[in-house]
């Protein structure tokens, strides 16, 4: 093969999905990202580390919009996504879970996943309002179809669609929320501490369970913000490791496990 | 599916009947002795029906025939005006209760579901008031016309306020809407050319050659001057109950509970939350306005009076009285808010401190309303099946 | 336009300014302790007014002397709705601290058209304007072209006293350094042993008494007082709070005075179209919010996600 082959061969299978480059993101004199890059290939699981404040959390809110960031660009499947609204961001196939619980806990199940589904919903009002056979047939779809998410999370959960999300346990309530984000199909996933407030048994269950969903969605790629060591070691191919905003390693769990800078950051200098 | 017997219907068409006859004996009663008998009675009936767990049998009755009990309460409200057709003043309540009905219908949609605050309702039911009387003194456009315009007046007018709406949350977004009410009536009073204080005729509604304000004569039976105008606002709420309540149910209903009940979270999943508003804003404007439209013509004269704050505060009374969201308690509500003071003088001066004050009490003991807000069905009847 | 006419047109803005600038306070008080705002304040301000009226005649016949009278109109309407103040805090605004703000919101407006409508109601002939007295001595002088009458300069001196008191007690009083304490950090403050709920009902209760205390110089300066007199002077007020950054009482006494001023020049400058002042002023309210959704100086607000 020619180098150009081979080069062209590198660069279209080591494309990155999620490209970041250079983010900054200043709050007054505070720099919450310091010049980050992370680049996702398509398929990965990355786990993104660091300590508290490190701007893991501040990191997901640019890439999906709701802050601006003040350097850099971000790249998604090609297209620059850049300073994009976050209704853009979920269009073009990214979708998040956030770190403290955001459910609409008044409405049932159902409906909380469903809010995830909108770009597969039809919203127009003849639809909605006159077609009511054909919108009857849409609304049936999509709940099997959320039920039979639910049940990969917990087989009991998928009988309850039509109950208040209030009525549900915590963790019940992290299922769905995950479902929310799912159900899309999208194509980058952001877990954000997934598992806050879960035993190590739940945890666990939880990760099998999102891998199950990744099996059937080919392709799903992942970025999770973790604290429990254990689940990034066990689900990731690799980690990017934040510290007062900067990157300060990447690579292998075993890898930045070992680096010494990480664990200065993790538990001070001895 | 085999259609539900008729032993499950019982409940839900017994309450419309037994609400029908308590509507007719309470619009006619003479003495103030009667109305107080009529209340009491009402109370110890809803706490005894209470105690024997009858109101969930009709709950579930309702809930599994909803266009059984929709097509009985229109056919209870025909009847009771057809008992009732010589009294005028009681065909003129019951129109502006469902006029009003239609209003807070409107705002629910603003209010209860997108959580748009709105404290000029009475604001765009004068807008459809004053539309009406100025097409009518104006142009020789055919009055019936009056309505989709007044409607078109509200969006208009009020889209004046969508930029302000949008970019302002909570009291601020209060302040803005209590501003513009209060602008409203004042530009009103102090513009001549829209008769000022005293206000502006508004001339009858003409459709083919029958006039809606004249009495009705079938041989020796003589209808009221209103009736007319009651079949016309039956007609307009039957139309916007049916539009509110399946736009709550459906995709746009969802999408404007998600706005309301998390901003963030629903912009992460792609909602636009400017458009929703936009139309949740507009919608509930347009239902204010065509209600108004209709409710200048059975008012026959209108003046800056008739929608000053206090009157918007009532309509938001009536949304929260009856329930946020909750679209049968909506149109309850208005039916008790405009009927009651009226037939219960006593309290007729003091309507505008008792509402305020049952508010309150709402607020701090039962915020969810007199009828809490179901869960969405999207589908009445319809179980889905366990997986 | 001649001199005096202008002179005329400062003090009439002045005034009112310092009414917008002693309602405003209180909004801005109440919201910088407890992230309220209390719609029924305008109406405080009318119950105020009302209760020193009616304390006048109830003590006109036994009391002669004018400044006598005023002293105890002025305390007796400041003390009733300082108590006034307390208990709509204890019983409305408290119980009300955990459900969302718009429930607050609601009941506070709603709690306001009792209060006006109680006035109305049971006020003896309360739906028509009543006829406030003349307490302070009217002389008037007169430098060159341009005259003021000595109680509009009393009034005058009176209610900037009275800022500055609250000033004074917020800044450099214990009371007041709780009461900063709570607006920054309920939680915090309690923590140090600081009484919440005093220091709210202790809050709520200033503001009231400066309500009353608007609400009479409103009826010694107009002569005259009415049931709805409190809903504009509140809109107005709540608008100057937010001018100023609701929660910032500087802001809130500038915000007063700005307001006054864009009306008076308003009102001067269009003559014809005076009655439209107040629809003017709505409109530019209306206009601001746009512009600066939290007021001229933005709220600090954070929400984690």
């Amino acid at each position: 093969m020619t180098e150009t082959m081979t080069a062209t061969m590198t660069t279209a299978t080591t494309d990155p999905l999620l490209a970041c480059a250079g983010l900054v993101c200043r709050f007054g004199g505070l720099v919450a990202l310091d010049r980050v890059d992370l680049a996702v290939r398509e398929g990965e699981i990355v786990g993104l580390i660091g300590p508290n404040g490190s701007g893991k959390t501040t990191l997901f809110n640019v890439v999906t919009g709701i802050y601006a960031a003040d350097g850099g660009t971000i790249a998604f499947a090609g297209a620059d996504i850049t300073g994009a609204r976050p209704q853009a961001v979920y269009r073009a196939g990214i979708t998040r879970t956030f770190q403290r619980s955001r459910m609409c806990l008044p409405l049932s199940v159902f409906d909380n996943i469903m809010v995830g589904n909108h770009k597969r919903l039809d919203h127009g009002l003849v639809f909605n309002l006159l077609r009511r056979a054909a919108f009857a047939a849409e609304l049936r779809r999509n709940w099997d179809e959320a039920a039979e998410l639910v049940a990969v999370f917990n087989p009991q959960l998928a009988a309850r669609l039509d109950e208040p999300a209030a009525r549900l346990a915590m963790i019940d309530r992290r299922r769905v929320e995950i479902c929310r984000a799912l159900i899309s199909r999208p194509r980058l996933l952001l877990l954000d501490e997934p598992s806050a407030g879960m035993t190590h048994e739940e945890t666990r269950e939880l990760m099998d369970d999102i891998l199950v969903v990744r099996e059937r969605m080919s392709g799903l790629t992942i970025v999770i913000i973790e604290h429990e060591m254990g689940v990034i070691e066990r689900i990731t191919d690799r980690c990017v490791v934040l510290n007062y905003g900067r990157k300060i390693s990447e690579g292998k769990f075993a890898q930045i496990a070992a680096d010494r800078q990480v664990q200065e950051a993790y538990l001070g200098v001895a | 599916m085999p259609p539900p017997a008729l032993a499950s219907r019982l409940p839900a068409i017994g309450c419309v009947a037994l609400a029908t006859v308590y509507g007719v004996a309470f619009l006619a009663a003479e003495s103030q002795a009667a109305v107080g008998a009529l209340l009491a009675l009402a109370a110890a009936a809803i706490a005894l029906a209470a105690r024997a767990g009858l109101l969930e049998t009709v709950r579930a009755s309702i809930g599994a025939n909803p266009a059984t009990f929709d097509v009985a309460a229109v056919t209870g409200v025909l009847a009771a005006a057809a008992w009732l057709h010589h009294q005028h003043f009681a065909i003129l309540m019951m129109t502006t209760a469902m006029l009003l009905a239609v209003a807070a219908l409107g705002l629910t949609v603003q209010f209860g579901f997108a959580g748009v605050v709105n404290f000029a309702g009475a604001a765009f039911l004068g807008i459809g008031c004053y539309t009406a009387a100025i097409v009518t003194k104006y142009t020789a456009l055919p009055a019936l016309l009056t309505l989709p315009l007044g409607g078109l007046a509200a969006a208009l007018i009020g889209s004046i306020l969508i930029l302000p709406v949008l970019r302002t949350r909570g009291h601020y977004a209060a302040l803005v809407t209590i501003a513009f009410g209060i602008l409203f009536k004042t530009f009103l009073e102090v513009n001549d050319a829209l008769g000022g204080p005293q206000g502006m005729q508004v001339k009858p509604i003409v459709l083919l050659g029958w006039n809606l304000s004249k009495p009705i004569h079938l041989g020796t039976f003589t209808v009221s001057f209103y009736f007319s105008y009651l079949l016309l606002a039956l007609a307009l709420l039957a139309l916007c109950f049916v539009l509110v309540r399946r736009l709550e149910r459906s995709w746009i209903g969802l999408s404007l509970d998600a706005i309301r009940l998390d901003e963030v979270a629903s912009a992460c999943y792609g909602l636009d939350i400017a458009r929703w508003k936009v139309l949740a804003f507009t919608l509930g404007n347009v239902l204010a306005g065509c209600a108004g439209a209709v409710y200048g013509h059975v008012l026959g004269f209108i003046a800056p009076n008739n929608f000053t704050f206090a009157d918007s505060l009532v309509l938001v009374s009536i949304v929260l009285l009856g329930g946020i969201g909750n679209v049968w308690g909506a149109t309850v509500a208005a039916a008790f808010v405009v009927i009651l003071p009226e037939k219960l003088q006593i309290i007729q001066e003091y309507r505008f401190a008792l509402y305020a004050a049952l508010v309150i009490l709402i607020l701090l003991f039962r915020p969810q309303g007199l009828l809490p807000r179901p869960l969405r069905a999207y589908l009445p009847g319809w179980t889905p099946k366990s997986p | 336009m001649d001199i005096a006419l202008l002179g005329q047109y400062l003090v009439n803005g002045l005034m009112l300014g310092l009414m917008y600038a002693l309602v405003a306070v209180g909004f801005t008080l109440f919201f910088g302790v407890l992230d309220v705002i209390k719609f029924s304040h305008g109406d405080v301000l009318t119950v105020g007014a009302f209760t020193g009226f009616a304390t006048w005649l109830a003590i006109k016949a036994t009391i002669a002397i004018p400044w006598l009278q005023l002293a105890i109109v002025a305390v007796a309407a400041m003390l009733g709705m300082a108590v006034l103040g307390a208990l709509i805090a204890r019983f409305l605004i408290l119980p009300l601290r955990a459900a969302p703000a718009l429930n607050t919101l609601l009941i506070t407006l709603m709690l306001g058209t009792v209060l006006r409508e109680s006035v109305r109601l049971f006020f003896p002939d309360g739906s028509n304007p009543k006829p406030f007295p003349s307490l302070l001595p009217t002389t008037p002088f007169t430098y060159g072209l341009f005259t003021v009458r000595l109680d509009s300069v009393i009034l005058f001196v009176a209610g900037l006293a009275m800022i500055a008191a609250v000033h004074l007690i917020i800044n450099r009083s214990k009371l007041g350094l709780a009461i900063r304490a709570v607006a920054q950090d309920a939680e915090t403050a309690r923590t140090m042993g600081i009484n919440f709920t005093f220091v709210i009902l202790v809050t709520f209760a200033i503001g009231s008494a400066l309500a009353a205390f608007a609400g009479v110089m409103n009826g010694l300066y107009y002569n005259e007082i009415n049931f709805g007199m409190g809903l504009l002077l509140g809109v107005f007020g709540f608008s100057a709070a937010v001018v100023g950054g609701l929660g910032n009482i500087y802001g809130a006494i500038l915000g007063g005075f700005l307001f006054a001023a864009l009306q008076t020049i308003g009102a001067a400058a269009l003559p014809f179209a005076s009655a439209y002042k107040d629809v003017f002023a709505l409109a530019v309210i209306i206009v601001l919010m746009t512009w600066r959704p939290t007021g001229l100086i933005a709220e600090k607000t954070s929400e984690r996600v």
